[in-house]
């Protein structure tokens, strides 16, 4: 079983397809968790997912943007869309019948509302 | 300053692996953070990077099963070693350190066993754990340290307590880069230390506890002998050894 960050990175490469490397998935886990994102936590998470042969990764093309070094890219493997399927499966079905996930959208809105 | 902390954030970075580096260093640079936060990270990943090597019992058994006794013993056959040739030949005894009775072929004797064990210890230390080789070079000069700031006074010269240091070091430089010498060279190398500890031992010229130096050698025929069965006949380099 996938651990949260994990599963994170894992839809996070995989929805970035092709452009998936370090610091796109840091931004874009970033950007989308509203939390920061450490390089090492990053990377060591890249290096464990790969060791139990959920993602692959290569050196890339080295770009004038990066100061001329190369990106480490990332792609997740078949193996890996299993295992965050499976995660979000348990996620979907441990949280059936919880208050948040029942009313979802609304209370969402309704908490927004509030705040305002 | 940003071009001062730039360059720390560089310098820190090389402690890392060379791809690592570069993929570490290219995403800082594209994402245009501060200085701060890059070394943030950098230091951030170095230490956990660092964090996943201990978890391995190889750089324990290194540092504090391998070098820092070993270097307590050889800080002492050290001094023995100096305090002997004093004794010999500029006819200086140093009463604080029992020079004992020997002559000039026991004290050859003592060079020889010197250099062995410090290189076989230093062999093991960097065959062990290549990663965490600063670990164990920091934990082998303690006794040193500490020998000289308890009675360095009454040395004949402070730096005959680091003698051991530069076989050692041929050692521990020999050691990264293979994780097996061949299988008769580690054979000569054990049975000489071992005729030689013998000869000394039976001269009342050595401390008990210097048997204990005897085993890096042994160790090393034990691994040159399994590497030597797993690879049919030359021994392992170092790339196919998992490194701790």
């Amino acid at each position: 079983m996938l651990g949260e960050f994990e599963y994170l990175l894992i839809t996070v490469a995989s929805g970035l397809g092709e452009n998936a490397y370090g610091a796109a998935i840091r931004e874009e886990i970033e950007a989308t968790t509203e939390r920061r994102c450490s390089l090492g936590a990053l990377y060591t998470t890249i290096d464990r997912l790969e060791k139990k042969g959920l993602l692959k990764t290569w050196m890339g093309e080295a770009t004038p943007q990066r100061g001329g070094r190369a990106k480490r890219m990332v792609q997740v493997t078949s193996q890996g869309v299993h295992a965050a399927k499976e995660f979000y499966d348990a996620v979907m079905r441990v949280s059936r019948g919880a208050s948040w996930a029942k009313s979802g959208a609304r209370s969402g809105t309704k908490a927004e509302a509030e705040s305002r | 300053m940003s071009r001062v902390a730039w360059t720390l954030v560089d310098l820190l970075s090389r402690l890392l692996d060379g791809e690592e580096r570069e993929a570490v260093l290219g995403d800082l640079r594209e994402t245009g953070q501060s200085a701060w936060r890059g070394f943030e990270d950098v230091s951030g990943l170095i230490l956990r990077r660092q964090a996943a090597l201990w978890r391995d019992p190889r750089p324990w058994l290194a540092g504090f099963v391998v070098a820092l006794p070993c270097s307590y013993l050889l800080t002492h056959v050290s001094i023995s070693v100096t305090c002997t040739y004093e004794r010999l030949v500029n006819h200086r005894v140093y009463a604080c350190w029992h020079t004992g009775h020997e002559g000039f072929p026991l004290l050859l004797c003592h060079i020889l066993l010197l250099a062995a064990w410090s290189w076989s210890g230093g062999y093991i230390v960097g065959s062990v754990s290549r990663r965490t080789v600063w670990m164990s070079a920091a934990l082998s000069v303690i006794p040193s340290m500490f020998c000289l700031c308890w009675d360095g006074h009454v040395f004949p010269a402070r730096p005959c307590v680091f003698l051991f240091v530069l076989p050692a070091i041929f050692g521990v430089y020999r050691g990264l880069q293979s994780a097996a010498i061949p299988l008769r060279a580690a054979m000569l190398l054990a049975l000489t230390v071992t005729v030689l500890m013998i000869s000394a031992w039976t001269n009342q010229a050595l401390w008990a506890l210097n048997w204990a130096l005897v085993l890096p050698a042994w160790y090393l025929v034990a691994t040159a002998w399994r590497s030597r069965r797993g690879s049919g006949v030359m021994p392992m380099r170092r790339a196919s050894v998992p490194q701790g």
